[in-house]
Formats: structure tokens, C-alpha cells, sequence
């Protein structure tokens, strides 16, 4: 091929992409859909159930206070510290639940694989961040809410190119 | 006064005619590394590369910690190929342990780490692009990218770093209707990469920046120890999803892109025309996968296998051979892993293939090498 063909056509093939569709994901204002509700795991079978790894939540009603999930973060990030809380349950004697600091966390799950309670899964949300370091720790109460996560577009295929929307 | 040197400090002879340029370890265009340059006018007379400003003692920190949660660990050396670094660690833990792995997460496994290839590709030839001063080649890659990496997502739960892979299987199974998603995704990406053609590969401007720069010959290539898409590059049909099949890669049709002129043109092109078979490979994977069953095997608390054991794995990744050395003493940690990476066997041919080359040209032999400075430190 000859020089100037080739430039034609790469040339070409730039002005073509004025008519295909922008694969741009316009973020604050729109944000991508997830699969499922978040990454969790199924301790009977050993298999996890597909799901975004963002922030974890805690179920108090399930925790037992074992510390297999800060046992579990120690050779990774060492994120997870055992704190006390207030109210007493039955089934956790000690009083004590899992706080994570999200500024050490590098979001692998393997403290929800440790959990043999159901007590601890991933969720959508990983729109962490803080101003300050602390405002990065999560405390048991604040790992209980359930965060809102909104979920506006996927990737959609066209005859006009890939898109957003 | 004349001073005795030790051996190894021997002044240096000043030739008023040779500049030493160090390029790197900040410039954009070296990576994490440093690339000391002897240039005689605008022609290299002498170049050694300097790596080692990201070493992070992946190895060492491996003994210190069990084999399950050495998998955050093992993976940070390249993140955008995250499950071909894991792959060799996690078929030697399961050597070891003597663990049959499903038939699914087998192909579950290829499917995410051919994935993985094309997303690490990508970023590759979005960098080559920038360095050549080709904008365009920046942003398509970059773009078109994220058509694998929301797979990944959809299948990981992450994008990058994945943590995917264990001994004995990978950790979820796939979402429900992710064959269609993946199918329709790869099969447009595939139309995608092939339009790079007419911009970048077939660009006459693209031809001559590259074409019979860094010639690297069939023999030096075999004898300074080069692996994946420089090896192919010149001429030698070797790659290790063909000739030493792990996992299912037997089942699966592998074609091996050769080309024969070594030179950066053809280095730069191999891992492109690797991405068109890797989504062959897909392909054939999810059509030959089966649609159920169990994708993980537990572990038990004690096992029974040959515990004392040494194992050596190698799988080919996105910058060629990448073996995993592990030694076992029956403890919960590892006595000893060992990465032995594509990258690093690689770098060794740049010295040889800058010598009496252009400084313009320094950029582009220099990552048409498939380098990765940070996995070539671990």
C-alpha cells in the first residue's frame, strides 16, 4: 500500500467514528448498573454468589462475635478490629463486632468468605469517600445500614456502536 | 596520586563525544524504571536498563502469610492481568494438595483469564499508542477496554484485582445470563480491535517509525531467553497454552500468531492479533463450558496430599511465560514462592536491540517489549 492510501484511510476511519455512538459514561450523573445486591457467600456449599465488592454490612442479629473475619484481614490489610457495642445478644456473649477502616480495606471479600454466620456480605456502595482518616472507619452501627445505591445505565450494544444508556 | 580501586570500581573512560542521558525513573515514557542511555549525537551506542524502583518483596512477604491470603497479595505485581499472575501460584497450591478442580471453574478460569489478557493487552497498546505520539490509539484502547473490564466486573465483583482464583476452584460462580452478555460484549470488541488496522497498523506513519527498528533475530531471541510476543515475533511458534496445555486449554482450538521480521512492527502486532484468538477462545469456551454444577471445592482443615513437596507452574500470560516456584514444608505458609515473569526475561534483549539505534526510536522498542516494570521488580 502507498503512503497516501494508507493516510486516506486511517483518516477514513477516524471521520467514521463522528457518526457511532459516544462510549462515555458520564458519571456523577449517571452510574452503572450491578449484578446482584453484592458479593456474598454461602458457607454450606463454599461458593460465593456474584456480586460487586463495595462496602460490607454488618447483621447484628447474626454476628457472634467469633473474630474469623479479623483473623481472615490480618495477612491482607489488617482493616478489621474487633470493637465492643452497646446492646447485648444472646448468641454474642463477648458484645463484640467487626469495625473496618476502609482507608487499610483493598476489598478482596475474604473476610466474608471467613464468616460462617451469614453475618457479614459486600454491597454496591463504594462511594467511600472522606475529608478526614476517621471519617473512613466504619463502625458496627454504621456497617448495619443498608446503603442506597443508584443504578441508572449498562452498556448497550447497537448497530451505531456501543453506549451507555 | 594513584589510588588503588576495587575490581568492581573502575573509573569509567570519558569520551568527550557521548553524552550518558538517564531516562527515567520519573519520565513518562520509562515506566517505574530507569533506562541509562550512552548517545553518540542522535544514535544509542550503549544502553542498561536500571529496574527495581517498585520492588515490594511480594515473594518474601509470601512466606509470612497463609496460602489463602497470599492471593491479595500475589496479584498486585500486575493488576490488569491480575488472574494470569494467580493462575501458576493456584495450580502449583493445588498440586500440592492433590485437588481435582470442577470441570465449570476450569473453563470459568480460561474464560476470565483470556479476558484478562485482552484487558492487560489493551492498556499495553493504549501506552504504545501515547508513545508514539498517536492519540487516537490512546483512547480507543482505553475506551474500548471497558467492554472487558465490565465483564470482569459482572463475573469478580471488582474490576481490577479481582482475587478470583483459588486452590480448588474460583470463588462465585458466573451471574445468571452472563453467556449471552460475554458473547454479545467479545464479539463486538473483536469488530472493535479489528478497526485499529487502518488507523495504527496499517498507518504508513506507524510503518516507519517501526518497521526494521530493534531487529531482534530467531537465534538471539531463543538465546537470550525471550518468551511470548517477542519470541513469537520472531519467527518461533512457542506458546505455552499450546505446548504445555493447563487446565482445558487441550479441549480448546489455540492458534499461535507468528510473524518472522522481529523487528518492533511485528512485536507490537503479535499481542494484537493474540487478542482476535483470545476471543476465539472465549468463544469456544463458553460454548463447550457446562451450564451447572459446582465451582469450587472445599478445602479441607487437614489435608492429605504430598504436603513436602516442590511444585513448578507456568501458564502464559499477556507478556509470555510466568512461572511459579512453590516449596512446601507443611505449615500453613508457604516456605518459599517464587515468580519467575515474562517481563523481566524480556527486558534482558533491550540492551542488544538499542545498540545503534536512534534516540527517537527509544520509546517504541522499548515497549514493544511487553514490559511491565512493576511486575519485573514483584
Amino acid at each position: 500500500m502507498n503512503t497516501a492510501t494508507g493516510i486516506i484511510k486511517a483518516l477514513n476511519s477516524g471521520i467514521k467514528h463522528l457518526a457511532i455512538k459516544r462510549f462515555t459514561l458520564r458519571y456523577p450523573e449517571e452510574k452503572l448498573k450491578f449484578v446482584g445486591d453484592g458479593y456474598q457467600f454461602d458457607p454450606s456449599t463454599g461458593v460465593g454468589i456474584a456480586g460487586s465488592k463495595g462496602r460490607h454490612m454488618l447483621f447484628h442479629d447474626k454476628c457472634t462475635g467469633c473474630q474469623l473475619c479479623s483473623i481472615a484481614c490480618e495477612g491482607v490489610a489488617e482493616a478489621i478490629g474487633m470493637v465492643k457495642v452497646p446492646e447485648e445478644h444472646k448468641h454474642n456473649k463477648k458484645a463484640i463486632m467487626p469495625q473496618i477502616d476502609y482507608g487499610k480495606c483493598v476489598f478482596c471479600g475474604l473476610c466474608v468468605d471467613a464468616c460462617p454466620f451469614y453475618a457479614l456480605y459486600m454491597t454496591n456502595d463504594y462511594e467511600l469517600s472522606s475529608f478526614s482518616k476517621e471519617g473512613l472507619i466504619y463502625t458496627p452501627a454504621q456497617l448495619q445500614v443498608k446503603p442506597y445505591v443508584s443504578q441508572d445505565v449498562e452498556i448497550q450494544i447497537t448497530n451505531r456502536g456501543a453506549t451507555h444508556g | 596520586m594513584s589510588k588503588e580501586l576495587l575490581p568492581g570500581l573502575a573509573l569509567q573512560k570519558v569520551d568527550e563525544r557521548i553524552m550518558t542521558l538517564n531516562v527515567g525513573p520519573q519520565h513518562p515514557g520509562s515506566g517505574h524504571m530507569r533506562i541509562i542511555v550512552q548517545i553518540d549525537g542522535d544514535f544509542i551506542v550503549a544502553c542498561d536498563p536500571d529496574p527495581g524502583y517498585v520492588h515490594r518483596g511480594e515473594e518474601k512477604m509470601a512466606e509470612y502469610r497463609n496460602y489463602i491470603t497470599n492471593i491479595p497479595h500475589l496479584e498486585r505485581p500486575v493488576i490488569h492481568d491480575s488472574c494470569n499472575v494467580l493462575y501458576p501460584y493456584v495450580l502449583g497450591v493445588e498440586e500440592i494438595l492433590g485437588i481435582e478442580v470442577p470441570e465449570r471453574a476450569k473453563y470459568v478460569r480460561v474464560i476470565a483469564s483470556e479476558l484478562n489478557r485482552c484487558i492487560y493487552t489493551m492498556y499495553w497498546l493504549a501506552i504504545y499508542g501515547i508513545f508514539l505520539g498517536h492519540s487516537t490509539m490512546f483512547m480507543w484502547p482505553a475506551g474500548d477496554r471497558e467492554l472487558l473490564i465490565d465483564l470482569m466486573e459482572k463475573m469478580t465483583g471488582a474490576r481490577v484485582t479481582h482475587a478470583h482464583f483459588v486452590p480448588g476452584g474460583v470463588r462465585n460462580d458466573l451471574p445468571a445470563n452472563f453467556e449471552d452478555v460475554c458473547l454479545r460484549q467479545v464479539n463486538y470488541f473483536e469488530k472493535r480491535i479489528k478497526e485499529y488496522a487502518a488507523v495504527f497498523y496499517d498507518n504508513p506513519i506507524l510503518i516507519a517509525r517501526t518497521k526494521d527498528t530493534g531487529v531482534l533475530s530467531r537465534q538471539d531471541a531463543i538465546r537470550l531467553g525471550t518468551t511470548g510476543s517477542v519470541l513469537r515475533a520472531s519467527g518461533v511458534d512457542y506458546d505455552l497454552r499450546k505446548k504445555e496445555p493447563y487446565d482445558v486449554y487441550d479441549e480448546l482450538d489455540v492458534h499461535t500468531n507468528v510473524m518472522k521480521e522481529g523487528d518492533s512492527y511485528a512485536r507490537s502486532k503479535v499481542p494484537w492479533l493474540d487478542m482476535m484468538e483470545s476471543c476465539n477462545i472465549i468463544r469456544q469456551a463458553l460454548q463447550k463450558m457446562p451450564k451447572s454444577g459446582s465451582v469450587r471445592v472445599k478445602l479441607k482443615p487437614n489435608p492429605k496430599g504430598k504436603v513436602f513437596d516442590t511444585v513448578y507452574k507456568r501458564v502464559e500470560s499477556g507478556r509470555g511465560s510466568l512461572g511459579c516456584y512453590i516449596v512446601s514444608d507443611a505449615k500453613p505458609e508457604p516456605y518459599r514462592v517464587k515468580l519467575s515473569v515474562g517481563s523481566f526475561r524480556n527486558l534482558i534483549a533491550l540492551p542488544y536491540l538499542l545498540k545503534g539505534e536512534k534516540l527517537g526510536n527509544m520509546p517504541s522498542v522499548y515497549w514493544s517489549l511487553n514490559y511491565w516494570p512493576v511486575e519485573a521488580d514483584r
